[in-house]
């Protein structure tokens, strides 16, 4: 589904991924850890193009995304969801025109379908009742929960999350990862950068570990985190899990 | 001579209160058509420099505007004002009112512009992305999601923008326009008095300066219900 070839980045004079290739195919879930830095995030932002990739190629479906026009870029995004670390919900709208906005004004659907579509996704995430609510007052684990629910309703083929839990407080991460995990379950294609180790042994099919802008190592969640190969990784490991 | 006698011979004798009612409708026809213009232009500017410093598209149009910003900003409104009727207006019959809305306008876009371009400025960079990752374009992410934001926030700024462009009107008298301020000087010129003319331009200022204070804090309070924290 997605391919990644000697994908390179830098910012000024600072390289932050230093070729990178991968392959993900539809249904993996990839997730992603390693010390921040790392270029994780970056590599994350690259497969939609919030960042533009310095050199290197990227493949969605067989077709080269990396040197779209701006108006294939915007189509290419809406077949790929993206969560955020801060929500970044729109705190002027309700939540309902937050989950229909995108769709309705991308003549997707109509406002009548968008609502419905919302409603069925307000369920799914476990907040039917906040439909009419402002973002500023839900707490952190519901507008990350709105957040995915806003980037399903595109019905996207692929969901990437930027450190979903990072800015959450800690009894509010476990919804989140719930409604992840849920997901997976659910068969979506799923590229997630996180520091939540359990949710990477629990719900992973591939495990990447990047480090000074590589992927350092990758391994089924098993291996990995019983048999790291790299001394870095071992280091990693034995910070996070202690 | 008492109060009574000096009012009447002010204000009723030769229906002098017309100077100042005449010089009011005046006064408030420049100020309602500068301040659109102000809005437009302002707005215009503000978009097209932020767009610039977020994307560093639109260089061209950047430097045009950061010209205008350094010449309005750097001058005085009155010198922009006679400069507009004298000389780039010299050899066109034009009326002197739609002079001043031009001049007014075109100074007012200029502390528009940056009152607005602070408020798209303050936007969180996470409100851009999550609209462009939702596959909106730039300009449906302004329009739906920066600028409303945006408005609300330089809501009272611009408030303060249209007073002070109230006030800066006064100077129309400059190209012998019949405003407000003018209207009281008229009748001080006639009757020779000074303090009642120039008093009643001052409280007629001064009240609706309170009234626009007014309106605008309630049209505040309405915006702030949608984010109640």
């Amino acid at each position: 589904m997605i391919d990644v070839k000697n994908l390179e980045k830098t910012f000024g004079d600072v390289p932050v991924l230093k070729g990178i290739s991968e392959h993900i195919e539809k249904g993996e879930k990839v997730v992603i850890v390693g010390p921040s830095g790392s270029g994780k995030s970056t590599f994350l932002r690259c497969l939609n193009l919030m960042e533009t990739p310095t050199s290197g190629h990227i493949f969605f479906e067989g077709t080269e995304i990396t040197r779209l026009p701006d108006r294939e870029i915007n189509k290419l995004r809406q077949r790929m969801g993206m969560v955020f670390q801060h929500f970044n919900l729109f705190p002027h709208l309700t939540i309902r025109k937050n989950i229909t906005l995108a769709p309705v004004k991308l003549k997707l659907m109509t406002q009548a379908e968008a609502d419905k579509k919302a409603t069925e996704l307000l369920e799914r995430v476990g907040l039917p009742d906040k439909a009419e609510h402002y973002p500023a007052q839900l707490s952190g684990g519901q507008k990350q929960r709105i957040a995915i629910a806003r980037a399903l309703a595109m019905n996207p083929e692929v969901m990437l999350f930027d450190e979903p839990t990072s800015a959450l407080d800690p009894e509010m991460v476990g919804e989140v990862l719930a409604l992840m995990k849920q997901l997976a379950e659910d068969g979506m294609t799923m590229v997630v950068v996180t520091h939540e180790m359990g949710f990477a042994r629990e719900v992973a099919s591939r495990v990447l570990f990047m480090a000074e802008g590589t992927v350092m190592e990758q391994n089924t969640p098993a291996e990995f985190f019983a048999n790291p190969q790299t001394p870095r990784l071992k280091d990693f490991l034995s910070k996070v899990l202690s | 001579m008492g109060f009574a006698d000096s009012f009447r011979q002010n204000f009723i004798e030769d229906d002098r209160w017309k100077y100042l009612a005449d010089g009011l409708k005046t006064t408030l026809i420049i100020t309602l058509f500068a301040v659109l213009l102000g809005l437009v232009l302002g707005f215009l500017v503000a978009i097209i420099r932020s767009t610039y410093l977020r994307t560093k598209k639109l260089l061209i149009p950047d430097i045009l505007c950061r010209i205008y910003l350094t010449v309005i900003r750097g001058t005085p409104v009155v010198v922009q004002l006679l400069i507009i009727y004298f000389v780039i207006f010299a050899s066109v019959p034009i009326s002197k009112t739609l002079v001043a809305i031009i001049a007014f306008g075109v100074n007012s876009g200029a502390y528009v512009a940056e009152i607005v371009r602070g408020g798209i400025m303050a936007i969180d960079a996470g409100q851009l992305e999550a609209g462009r990752s939702l596959g909106l374009n730039y300009r449906q992410t302004m329009t739906s999601i920066i600028l409303p934001q945006a408005f609300k926030n330089v809501l009272p700024a611009l408030a303060n923008e249209c007073i002070v462009l109230l006030k800066e009107t006064s100077v129309a008298g400059y190209i012998a326009i019949a405003d407000l301020t003018k209207g009281g000087d008229i009748i001080r010129s006639q009757t020779f008095s000074a303090f009642l003319p120039l008093l009643a331009v001052a409280v007629i200022y001064l009240v609706m300066v309170m009234l626009l204070t007014h309106l605008v804090s309630r049209l505040e309070r309405r915006l702030a219900l949608n984010d109640r924290r």
